[in-house]
């Protein structure tokens, strides 16, 4: 039903934007080639160029290959949580939390392979190979656009701050060390918490930005009266979706090692819906707190 | 301006203008936009000469954007404006005064008018501040040679003619007439325009502006190697073969017969053979006129709009017709030069060429051989004679020409000279048309007048200071030996250069040239030789007079005053629909004229019908745009072309858009005095005032908001389609040529 | 210091009449769809007195072309005579380079999959591309080839009034600058355009 309407709503608004004369190669083309780099315009064109061809491919590189190195050897030095299988299982995510996240999974499991394609596209020789890339990670948007806001709605009240997130991040949630202390956090904790707003506002705005950079020519009428022209708009949604798309890579690898390798068997919580008790108890203590307060045990 | 010296084309031609002009005074003129080829040599006159180019417009043209200095008029108030001018001349005593009085007639009447234009009365009336006015006048006296340039801007108003007198008048004033540099150098804008005109496709004259006397017509039966009476007996009864036909501009009314005509019959039959009717004004009479034929033929390679607006169902015939890549020939261009093209495809489809068609015709109709007769003829021994069995198309057409006008000298464009040029075209000087090497001794194109095989063509008109078989030349004798007990010879002090004959000298006749050139013919020769230069086909004119150095058509003064015209020098008349109805009181047009080109003309009773400004607030100034031309048949069916320009429109300023709550883009309509509307989009504009909108004449398919595209043949219709500007282009003729006053009239803006 | 050429656009504005003949021309020449101009005329303060210029603008072969420093695929290709070309088949239809062209260069025709866009045209300075050339893949790809025939780009070859210039910089600029010694003192020191688009 969502679905449905969504996607009439991106035809409407794209027949609209597309409807009248080129918002880029139209009247404003002399004023935007007349502004270029000059005092009082935002410059973003010469930022674009610069960032483009110096920085961002180099930085992605450095995460891309940093983030799992770093795991890599937190994996050899300290090594997974292991959590008793035989006491009980708690139940923490509905169907629809795990239906949701699924379609979420998906969807980050093709944008982001797909998106370091075509950062990386020379290595890739260019051409179809990475074109098609280009178009899955277009489609897959479609999916992720599908999920990103039940998911948000969904969570966001048990992903609101709490005085424990300060503390698990002075420690870091305690994964610098082997022992089970219990940690302070909610049902989610910090960490979880600093990745869901990457993934869910970040991603809208990833969303906003790739969409932006996929229409490319078209004209909506409010950010035209911020006085902001297209091309500049164009710039801005490049260099802002690949900032993002950084913390979006580290933090996706970084979720993906935390749920499948840091600590054994968390993924089968978002399979089946249960959770071990003694994980509960360690990791999110002041979850379990609250739980046996409420007898839900 | 045939009228004020001899010949109605440009006197001197772009290359001078590059070489020479210190100033461009472009008026009525748009030629960034009509010819932007031939502004390039405006552009590079002023790169090199540091040439000031005046730019004289009712609207901000791409021209006036490259000007030195726009002076923006009022549509139709020219005549005022160089009177204006011609007033600070005349003032400060800065005319050229032994010019004028050598070799001017009727200057005087000139003066007398100028003292009524003081820079206030010719501010109100055009519209330009009065500071203006006197700069330009400054400017102009004081920057020798200028060059006047002007094209549909300045002709077409119901003083059309006036005002093409008026122009030359000032360059007699100032003394830059026969120079180089100077010159009035009117452009004519499509390649072969020139040609057209010199060929009359006109209603009123046989070609080579021989006019339709019985004397003409007796010259060119003998041209043509045909029996007089038998022309004769093609027209309804003698009387007809001298009368004009209907014109262009006012055919319809042959059809209609709601005014009073003066023809053998009405008009039942019209044959339409490369020309875009829709770019004629009065549109929707036209078009009631085409419904009502018995039969309408058209000629074309793309579809007529004529065919397309009518709601006629049968009897309708396209003929398809090749285009100029299709066919071979010569073609004149705006500097009187010919130029000859070569096919470059055989006609495509089932197309044929034009003078298949019409060779064609003529077999079905059954004179194929008195029209093709001349084509087999040339002059044996000083007389003219049938030669061949077959003919060559085109060349023994081309030489045809060359051997039977003579009144413009087409006697050099024999087809071998033509050719030659086109095979050599390298070997000339683009500044002064200058041959070398093996063209040496010619100029490029051989420009009119080119009196035999041997002469190299006339580049500078009226030049006095070259001798005649270099081109020379003075004003033509055309208007008679004397006016009002004055002269129109000039003295001894007008000497053409070379010329044994000393002073002005009459046009060469049978009965004047032993006399004037101090010879004696033999009897031989005075069987051979026609009655005059103009219809001599033997040649032996031509011959003596080379030999005197003296030029066949006379060495006569210009005239500045017409009297056979209704208004012997120049006025200023308001247009027929006029902005400014004090001044249509203070200057009314002509009394409404009888039989002009067979029909009646209203003239005074349209424009004091009623004070047309109160209801139409708005002057209408039609325009070109750089991609369409003409009716925009051939340009709206390339697509990149229609690209440019793909709705019809209408510049509009701002400030009068507001006025009627119209946003740029949106629809409005354009009501016209005689009833009929349009429905254009309003473009915004700065370079029309708030008074005045302009729009372009070059689309058709739309008539009164009514899509008529239903109407295109399968695969036919164009890109683009759209109102044509002369649906509402208001009543108005010149009193003389007829041609429609496209461009002064008001209109009614209304928001569609 | 190269001997080799550097090859470079200059339209001046004194001269340019917005006639349009080479962005028609250089439609044909490389059949293009009219929905892209690789060249484009435009007009500066129309209507405004001694204020409008007209200009025709493509792509001006920068020296340090932004469009090949950004470039994910590097699908650009800059000649040793300066002219920057690109490589089609490797594109990716992205749009980096639009953002990063300072003249609004490259265009994207929407012929993709879900209406995406293809791969980036723009003028190739009628020196074709990366195929063959003056075979007829290269032509129906990148348009004709005509700096390979020794051919004057179409546009600068097609222009009314001679404002559009191409060839060597030097050569360029001689030219220019004579127009602009010969105009004399009544002519800005600085082109308008010019000033714009290149000062600070």
């Amino acid at each position: 039903m969502r679905f449905k309407y969504i996607i009439l709503i991106l035809i409407a608004l794209t027949s609209l934007a597309f409807a009248s004369e080129s918002a880029i190669f139209g009247k404003d083309l002399i004023p935007n080639i007349l502004a270029y780099d000059k005092e009082g315009s935002l410059h973003l064109g010469k930022w674009f160029t610069l960032l483009q061809s110096t920085y961002f491919k180099p930085i992605f590189l450095g995460v891309l290959l940093g983030v799992p190195a770093l795991f890599f050897i937190h994996y050899k030095i300290i090594g997974p949580m292991i959590f008793s299988h035989d006491r009980k299982k708690i139940y923490v995510f509905s169907v629809f939390n795990r239906a949701i996240h699924t379609i979420a999974a998906i969807s980050f499991i093709l944008l982001i392979p797909t998106g370091v394609v075509m950062v990386f596209g020379d290595f890739f020789g260019g051409g179809e190979f990475v074109r098609i890339n280009k178009d899955i990670h277009a489609i897959a948007t479609l999916l992720f656009v599908i999920s990103v806001i039940p998911m948000l709605i969904m969570w966001f009240k048990e992903m609101l701050p709490t005085s424990d997130d300060i503390k698990w991040l002075m420690i870091l949630g305690g994964y610098l060390n082997k022992r089970k202390d219990p940690i302070p956090a909610g049902k989610f904790n910090a960490g979880q918490k600093m990745w869901f707003y990457v993934c869910t506002f970040g991603g809208i705005v990833m969303i906003a930005t790739g969409a932006i950079m996929f229409f490319q020519d078209f004209k909506i009428d409010f950010i035209a009266s911020l006085g902001l022209s297209q091309i500049d708009l164009l710039r801005l949604s490049a260099i802002v979706h690949n900032v993002l798309g950084f913390a979006v890579l580290a933090l996706f690898m970084t979720h993906l090692y935390m749920s499948v390798f840091a600590i054994k068997g968390a993924i089968h919580s978002i399979i089946t819906g249960y959770k071990e008790e003694e994980e509960i108890e360690i990791l999110h203590s002041s979850f379990y707190k609250k739980l046996n307060k409420d007898k839900k045990i | 301006m045939a009228n004020t010296w001899g010949y109605g084309a440009m006197t001197n031609h772009f290359g001078d203008v590059v070489g020479n002009s210190k100033a461009i005074l472009m008026i009525g003129a748009n030629s960034a936009v009509a010819n932007p080829i031939g502004f390039k040599h405006f552009l590079q006159a002023k790169d090199r000469n540091n040439a000031k180019l005046i730019v004289v417009d009712p609207v901000y043209t791409k021209s006036a954007a490259k000007a030195d200095h726009y002076l923006r008029i009022r549509t139709g108030t020219d005549v005022a404006f160089i009177y204006g001018l011609l007033h600070i001349i005349f003032k400060n005593a800065w005319e050229d005064k032994e010019f004028i009085d050598s070799r001017v007639y009727g200057m005087d009447e000139v003066r007398q008018e100028a003292e009524k234009w003081t820079p206030e009365e010719t501010s109100d009336v055009t519209g330009i501040p009065a500071e203006q006015i006197i700069q330009l006048a400054t400017l102009l006296a004081k920057t020798k040679p200028t060059t006047v340039v002007w094209a549909l801007g300045i002709t077409q108003h119901s003083t059309g003619t006036s005002n093409t007198r008026i122009l030359p008048i000032l360059q007699l004033v100032l003394g830059n007439m026969g120079k180089k540099g100077g010159g009035c150098n009117i452009i004519r804008g499509h390649d072969n325009v020139q040609g057209s005109t010199d060929m009359c496709c006109l209603a009123d004259s046989l070609p080579g502006y021989y006019g339709l006397s019985e004397a003409s017509w007796k010259y060119y039966a003998k041209a043509w190697g045909i029996d007089f009476n038998w022309l004769q007996g093609r027209f309804h009864s003698p009387k007809w073969m001298h009368e004009k036909g209907f014109s262009l501009a006012k055919w319809w009314q042959g059809v209609l017969q709601e005014e009073k005509t003066y023809s053998s019959s009405p008009i039942r039959a019209l044959w339409v053979q490369g020309t875009g009717i829709t770019s004629m004004a009065q549109t929707a009479k036209v078009q009631e006129a085409l419904d009502k034929l018995d039969l309408l033929v058209i000629a074309e390679p793309f579809v007529n709009e004529a065919a397309v607006i009518t709601s006629k169902k049968d009897d309708i015939y396209i003929l398809p017709v090749g285009t100029q890549f299709e066919t071979e020939g010569s073609v004149t261009a705006t500097n009187r030069s010919s130029q000859w093209r070569s096919k470059v495809v055989d006609p495509l489809y089932e197309s044929k060429t034009d003078h298949e068609v019409m060779f064609e015709f003529a077999k079905k109709f059954g004179f194929y051989d008195e029209y093709v007769k001349a084509m087999k003829m040339d002059i044996v021994d000083g007389e003219i004679k049938v030669v061949k069995d077959n003919f060559v198309w085109p060349d023994d057409a081309a030489n045809e020409i060359a051997r039977t006008v003579k009144t413009i000298g087409l006697g050099g464009w024999t087809a071998k000279r033509l050719r030659e040029h086109q095979e050599n075209w390298h070997l000339f000087d683009p500044i002064t048309l200058r041959g070398y090497g093996k063209m040496k001794n010619q100029y490029y194109g051989l420009p009119w007048p080119s009196w035999d095989t041997k002469h190299p063509g006339s580049p500078i008109l009226y030049d006095v200071d070259t001798p005649v078989k270099q081109g020379g030349m003075g004003f033509r004798n055309r208007f008679g030996l004397e006016h009002d007990g004055v002269s129109l010879l000039p003295d001894e002090k007008v000497n053409v250069k070379g010329s044994k004959v000393k002073g002005g000298y009459p046009e060469i006749t049978k009965d004047n040239i032993e006399e004037v050139l101090k010879i004696t013919l033999t009897d031989d020769e005075r069987r051979k030789i026609g009655a005059n230069w103009k219809v001599d086909l033997s040649g032996i004119i031509q011959e003596k007079c080379n030999e005197a150095g003296v030029c066949v058509y006379g060495n006569a003064k210009a005239r500045v005053k017409v009297w056979t015209f209704p208004d012997p020098v120049p006025k200023h008349r308001e247009p027929i629909h006029s902005p400014r109805h004090d001044l249509v009181m203070k200057y009314p047009t002509y009394e409404d004229q009888t039989n002009n080109f067979r029909v009646d003309v209203r003239f005074k009773s349209e424009q004091q019908q009623q004070d047309w400004s109160k209801d139409f607030p708005t002057m209408l100034v039609t325009m070109r745009v750089v991609n369409l031309s003409g009716a925009g048949m051939l340009e709206r069916t390339s697509k990149y072309l229609s690209h440019i320009t793909p709705e019809m429109f209408a510049h509009i300023n701002p400030e009068l858009a507001a006025q009627h709550g119209l946003r740029d883009g949106e629809m409005m309509w354009l009501h016209s005095p005689q009833g009929t509307k349009i429905k254009v989009k309003a473009i915004y504009s700065h370079s029309v005032t708030p008074d005045r909108i302009a729009l372009p004449y070059n689309f058709a398919g739309m008539m009164q908001g009514v899509d008529m595209s239903a109407n295109y043949p399968d695969g036919t219709k164009p890109y683009v389609i759209g109102e044509s500007s002369n649906t509402i282009t208001n009543y108005g003729f010149d009193i003389i040529t007829q041609i429609p006053e496209f461009n002064a009239g008001l209109c009614k803006i209304e928001r569609a | 210091m190269s001997e080799m050429s550097r090859m470079k656009f200059y339209c001046d504005e004194d001269r340019c009449i917005e006639c349009f003949a080479c962005s028609v021309a250089c439609s044909e020449a490389h059949e293009l769809p009219t929905g892209i101009s690789r060249r484009k005329v435009i007009t500066l303060n129309e209507g405004k007195e001694s204020l409008e210029y007209s200009l025709s603008i493509a792509c001006m072969h920068c020296t340090d072309a932004p469009c090949e420093q950004v470039c994910p695929a590097d699908c650009f290709y800059i000649r040793e005579d300066g002219i920057v070309l690109h490589d089609k088949e490797t594109c990716i239809g992205c749009g980096y380079c639009l953002y990063a062209c300072p003249f609004g260069a490259p265009q994207f025709p929407r012929d993709g999959a879900f209406g995406a866009k293809g791969a980036m045209d723009k003028c190739t300075m009628c020196a074709g591309g990366p195929l063959e050339t003056n075979s007829s893949e290269e032509r129906h790809m990148y348009g004709q080839n005509r700096i390979a025939e020794g051919k004057v780009p179409l546009c600068a070859a097609v222009c009314s009034t001679n404002a559009l210039l191409v060839g060597d910089s030097q050569r360029v600029s001689q030219v220019y600058r004579t127009r602009v010694l010969s105009r004399g003192h009544n002519h800005t020191a600085t082109p308008k355009a010019w000033k714009s688009a290149y000062g600070s």
